[in-house]
This record gives C-alpha cells, sequence and structure tokens, in this order.
C-alpha cells in the first residue's frame, strides 16, 4: 500500500493489494484449522482464488480522515468543525484520543455480483464460497488500512487504539448515516441503505483513536466481549 | 434400502453415487426409491452437520449432489411424482435487511429435501409475504434476518400475517446469525433454526414427514 491520494479534500487508498491465503478463507467458512477440510472443497477456494486473481472481482478501495477531538462526555464526541459522533461506547473507550480517524473499506461490487451469478446459475456451493472468499478479503483489508493508518499516525507521534463499528452495543446502527459524511463515500462507491446497511455489502466502517498512548485489544478479546462467541461459526481464535 | 448409495451421500463421494444412481435406474429400479435413499443419504449429512463433522460447505455440497441425482431420477418419474412436493414454504430476507446468503443456503436445502420454496428474496415488506401466503397457500414462512434491526421487522411481519387472519393457518420460523429464542419471543414466531438443517428439520416436523 503506497500513499493515498485525496479525492474531494478528503484522502482516499486504491493501492491495496489482498493476498488471500486459504487459511483465512476457510475461516470464513467456519471451518477452523483443526477441521478436516474435504480435498473438493480445498480445489473449488483454490480455482476460486485464481479466478479473483485473473479479473477485476476485487477493487479494494478506502476512504478516511482525521478529526481533532474538542471534547466529550459519556454519550458523545464533539469533533472540530461542530462535528458530533454519537454513542457511549466511543468516549468509554477512547478516552485518551486526541484525534478520531474514520475509515470505509470496501472491495467494491464485483465479488457479490458475481456470488448472485453463481446463485442465478444454480451453483450455490461457488456462491457460499465466493462469499466467504468476499469476507476473508474485507477481514484482510481492514488490518492493512489500520497498519497504513498506524504509520501515517506514527510519524506524528501517535498511536492508533484498535477500531470500533457502528452497530456495536453503545454504537448505535443509525450512526452510519454520520460516518459516510466524514468520508468520501461517494468518491469509493459506498453508499446507504434506507435502514441504515452498507452497499456494496462487503464494506466495513469504522472509528479509532488516536493519540501518544492508544489501547489495542486482541481478536481472542474483541470474540470475548461478542454475545455469539458461544455460537459462532467465525471466530478467528480457538478459544474466542 | 441400498446401503451404498446411502453411504456415498452420506460421505460426499459424488462420483460413485450418481455411478450407482446411473447404475440402478438401468437396471430398473422404481426412482422413487432411488430418490429415498438419496433423502436417507442427506439426513445423514444434517446429522454429522449437527454434531460438527461437516461444515456449511459439506452441507451445500450434498445439496449439489442430491440436485444432480434429482435431475437424473426426473425423467423416470410420473408427472404427478415429479411434481409431488413435501411442502410450501414463503421464504424471505425481512424488510430493512439485505443479507442473502444464510437465506439462499436455507432455501436450498428446503429445496433439495423436497419443499417448494417461493423466495422472496431481500428487503421484503410485511404485505408482499401476506401476499404470497394467500397465493400460495403455504403452510410455513420463514423469516431471516442477520442483523438485529431484523427483529423488529420479523415481528411487524408476523404481526401483519395476523392482522391479515393468516396466523392460524402458518407456522413461522425465523433464522439468522443473531437469532435465539428470546428473539424467538420477542417476534412471535413458533421457532427459530439455528442453522440451514434446523429449518430443514422444523420444516419436516410442522409438515409431519419423519
Amino acid at each position: 500500500m503506497t500513499e493515498s491520494e485525496r479525492g474531494c479534500n478528503m484522502p482516499i487508498i486504491r493501492d491495496i493489494s489482498l493476498n488471500l491465503n486459504i487459511r483465512d478463507v476457510l475461516r470464513r467458512q467456519g471451518l477452523g484449522e483443526v477441521v478436516k477440510v474435504r480435498p473438493e472443497i480445498k480445489v473449488l477456494i483454490q480455482e476460486l482464488l485464481t479466478d479473483i486473481k485473473n479479473s477485476c472481482m476485487l477493487e479494494p478501495v478506502a476512504a478516511y480522515e482525521y478529526y481533532t477531538v474538542r471534547s466529550m462526555n459519556d454519550s458523545q464526541i464533539l469533533l472540530k468543525g461542530n462535528k458530533v459522533i454519537h454513542g457511549p461506547l466511543l468516549p468509554a473507550t477512547f478516552p485518551e484520543a486526541k484525534e478520531l480517524v474514520v475509515a470505509l473499506c470496501t472491495i467494491g461490487p464485483g465479488l457479490e455480483e458475481q456470488v448472485t451469478d453463481y446463485t442465478n446459475r444454480n451453483e450455490p456451493l461457488r456462491a457460499v464460497l465466493l462469499d466467504g472468499i468476499g469476507s476473508a478479503a474485507v477481514d484482510k483489508m481492514v488490518i492493512d488500512v489500520l497498519k497504513y493508518l498506524a504509520r501515517e499516525s506514527s510519524s506524528r507521534g501517535y498511536e492508533i487504539s484498535s477500531p470500533v463499528n457502528p452497530g456495536m452495543h453503545g454504537f448505535p446502527l443509525t450512526e452510519q448515516w454520520n460516518l459516510l459524511k466524514l468520508v468520501n463515500s461517494d468518491e469509493i462507491g459506498v453508499k446507504l441503505t434506507s435502514s441504515g446497511l452498507m452497499v456494496p455489502r462487503k464494506s466495513v466502517s469504522m472509528i479509532a483513536g488516536i493519540g501518544p498512548e492508544m489501547k489495542r485489544w486482541t481478536q481472542a478479546e474483541i470474540c470475548a466481549r461478542c454475545k455469539l462467541s458461544k455460537t459462532c461459526h467465525y471466530k478467528v481464535t480457538e478459544q474466542g | 434400502m441400498n446401503k451404498d448409495l446411502v453411504s456415498m451421500i452420506a460421505d460426499l463421494n459424488e462420483q460413485e453415487a450418481l455411478k450407482i444412481v446411473k447404475d440402478r435406474l438401468n437396471a430398473g429400479e422404481d426412482p422413487l426409491r432411488i430418490m429415498e435413499d438419496a433423502r436417507k443419504g442427506l439426513e445423514i449429512v444434517g446429522e454429522r452437520f449437527a454434531s460438527n463433522e461437516y461444515f456449511i460447505p459439506d452441507l451445500v455440497y450434498s445439496g449439489e449432489i442430491m440436485k444432480l441425482i434429482t435431475e437424473l431420477v426426473k425423467p423416470k418419474l410420473t408427472r404427478e411424482e415429479e411434481t409431488r412436493k413435501s411442502g410450501k414454504i414463503v421464504f424471505g430476507t425481512v424488510k430493512g435487511d439485505i443479507h442473502d446468503i444464510g437465506k439462499n443456503i436455507v432455501a436450498f436445502m428446503l429445496d433439495v429435501n423436497g419443499f417448494e420454496v417461493i423466495d422472496l428474496g431481500v428487503d421484503v415488506p410485511e404485505q408482499k409475504f401476506v401476499e404470497k401466503i394467500k397465493e400460495s397457500g403455504a403452510s410455513i414462512v420463514g423469516l431471516s434476518g442477520f442483523l438485529t434491526l431484523a427483529f423488529d421487522s420479523m415481528k411487524q411481519t408476523i404481526k401483519a400475517i395476523e392482522d391479515a387472519g393468516l396466523r392460524d393457518r402458518v407456522k413461522v420460523m425465523i433464522g439468522g446469525g443473531q437469532i435465539s429464542e428470546e428473539i424467538r419471543k420477542y417476534t412471535g414466531a413458533d421457532a427459530y433454526g439455528r442453522d440451514a438443517m434446523a429449518g430443514v428439520t422444523l420444516a419436516k416436523k410442522w409438515t409431519g414427514i419423519n
């Protein structure tokens, strides 16, 4: 990932190379390391990964922006420019933040269109596996974008926290409209449905705190906090 | 019962399973018996899925094998046998939610298990469900939703079915990533399915199969 460009004065990252490995993809199918995966399934995943490489199915792009924190109380954070982010999760999670970075990542509509195509052609196994590859791609992209933002922050003497996402407890999904106004969502082709879901569906919006010393949490801690931790098919960690 | 076909399907051995079906058809065997064995194999797949021996891709793979077998057997069935279904199910992702991969898996597994699935797609308004229940005479409704925002839509959809005077005519199942017994009670559904096979098991129970 190289330097970002600025679209309508907000930075955009286009040069994102997603090197997906089969392990990440298998996890997104609910298949952990301990599971014996059928060779037919592995072959099909490998075939789909090759198709992706030889096509424009994945078009990863991210938009982001930094905002200086002016003040915060228990239920919201006020940013410079009179912008407000609501929800108790953020002030509780980033009390030490000097800035917030709002980021929006998407792999574009191509993969989803192909999934629909497979479904319509009555090839559900390919559809399911490709959908899982798309989820794995977004996961990978989020990690890469956070690393990029960490490097940028580090060059200014700051650290970046782990991110939070709308829909988490204490950060209502209704804030999605707010978030998309804080980054250049039009430029990267992400829109919201009337109920606040992102289209393309394989997109992630997130906010992280920026400051001299920021907390980070592991995937195991994230999984442990989730109410689906007992039943989740997709958890990253064995104990998650 | 031919053990071989049952075990080949249960073991997801596509090539062998198809070969056995062709051989049995060529030998003039009753196609309904072949289909019965194939369904028994599929049941074992369901049991292995429930015990975490198999996973979603395996389940879908078994469905694809079943589809291929049905295609082979279909020309040998009478018109009546070919169109005979276990029951009609109106199915869709509720208003406000656009997730479809889970819904598609359940719909596919219901289909290969002999149900007629009327798939209304995603972001389906309450009235659309009501209209389709009236039109089709379906006895089962499946409401899918991945996010918490779907819970209210599910509740409203069931209320609309009730308001239309259809609630006593249909059984309603709900499903999706975060669905629990608590959510079932909140929405007023009859049952919830944790996964695709749970949905199939519910549908079979409600239609008196097994």
